[in-house]
């Protein structure tokens, strides 16, 4: 019986400080509230010491960008020029742009067929650079960009035109003489070199070949840029061989 | 006699806890003192972190702009030299 009674007790004590230890001793509270109170004093004051380095990095900011305005409104005094100007100016340079763009995409024999318009960009180009406005170094890098990419785009024209594979004319001889007949004249290294192209020479002269068999001496060809044979071309080849093959 | 020792147990047992019970102990509003600190320091903590990173910023914004009083300054010379030439 003692012993059941001892060991009901000696439970009771067990449980009576677990729950003593789960709360706080008046000392231990006192212990805590002085090192949280500390602790709160420090950050307290670190806050005013960050607050106070904040307050002059705002000023500071705030003087630079006074600071930079000032410098940009004195560049733009240099240039001169009221905001509708620079305006006007910025988007015709965004107009050139966008041109060139177009054009630098463009598929050698497209350019070719557009080439009148570098003169007219290079017309636009010349004005931005007279414009005091050009003097300004972001304006002045974007018309020289402008100008070197045109200059390429005017560098594969030459190239194209050298190279004869752009707007080339080619004047029949006699067969007397130059063997001339649409086979041959595609077949010129300097044409294209290949004797099977002759019905892009055929089709691109329409209106003064009817019959590709008759050409006649004198008679001014044009010769369209060298490439495959286009599926129009192919079935102006097949009608071709079926007439002349037709009974 | 085992009934009488298992009373003074009992009763000593009693006696013990509620010593234990009556010892110093803070009081419902010292404990509510001790927690309003404990908010108040993580609420400071962070403060502060939120202006360290406002710190951050500032810095970074002053340096740009730092940079950009320089390429405005190299701006002005230039445009200056090409107005000349003009």
């Amino acid at each position: 019986m003692i012993k059941r009674t001892s060991l009901v007790a000696m439970l009771m004590m067990v449980v009576a400080s677990g729950a003593v230890a789960q709360e706080l001793s008046k000392e231990e509270w006192q212990k805590q509230v002085t090192e949280q109170t500390a602790k709160r004093n420090d950050l307290r004051n670190k806050l005013t010491a960050v607050q106070t380095e904040v307050d002059n990095l705002k000023k500071q900011d705030a003087d630079k960008a006074a600071v930079l305005k000032n410098c940009q409104d004195e560049l733009m005094a240099m240039v001169g020029g009221t905001e509708e100007q620079r305006k006007a100016y910025s988007d015709k340079m965004a107009r050139v742009e966008n041109w060139i763009n177009e054009l630098s995409r463009l598929s050698n024999q497209d350019l070719w067929a557009r080439k009148g318009e570098i003169d007219e960009i290079q017309k636009l180009i010349d004005e931005l650079k007279k414009d005091k406005l050009s003097a300004v170094p972001d304006n002045y890098n974007r018309v020289q960009n402008a100008q070197n990419r045109l200059d390429a785009l005017k560098r594969t024209i030459a190239q194209l035109t050298e190279s004869g594979q752009m707007g080339m004319t080619y004047t029949v001889g006699t067969w007397a003489r130059d063997r001339d007949c649409l086979w041959n004249i595609a077949k010129k290294p300097r044409i294209y070199d290949n004797a099977f192209l002759w019905p892009k020479i055929w089709q691109g002269n329409r209106d003064q070949i009817k019959n590709p068999d008759i050409i006649h001496p004198g008679q001014k060809l044009k010769i369209p840029p060298k490439a495959p044979l286009t599926n129009e071309e192919k079935a102006a080849v097949r009608s071709y061989w079926q007439k002349k093959n037709a009974p | 006699m085992k009934k009488t020792s298992s009373l003074l147990l009992v009763a000593g047992l009693i006696a013990g806890s509620t010593l234990i019970g009556c010892s110093s102990k803070p009081s419902d509003d010292e404990l509510k003192q001790l927690e309003d600190l404990k908010a108040e320091v993580a609420s400071l903590e962070r403060e502060i972190s939120a202006k360290e990173s406002e710190k951050a910023s500032l810095a970074k914004a002053i340096a740009d702009k730092d940079a950009q009083i320089k390429k405005c300054q190299d701006d002005k010379r230039a445009a200056q030299s090409r107005l000349q030439g003009m």
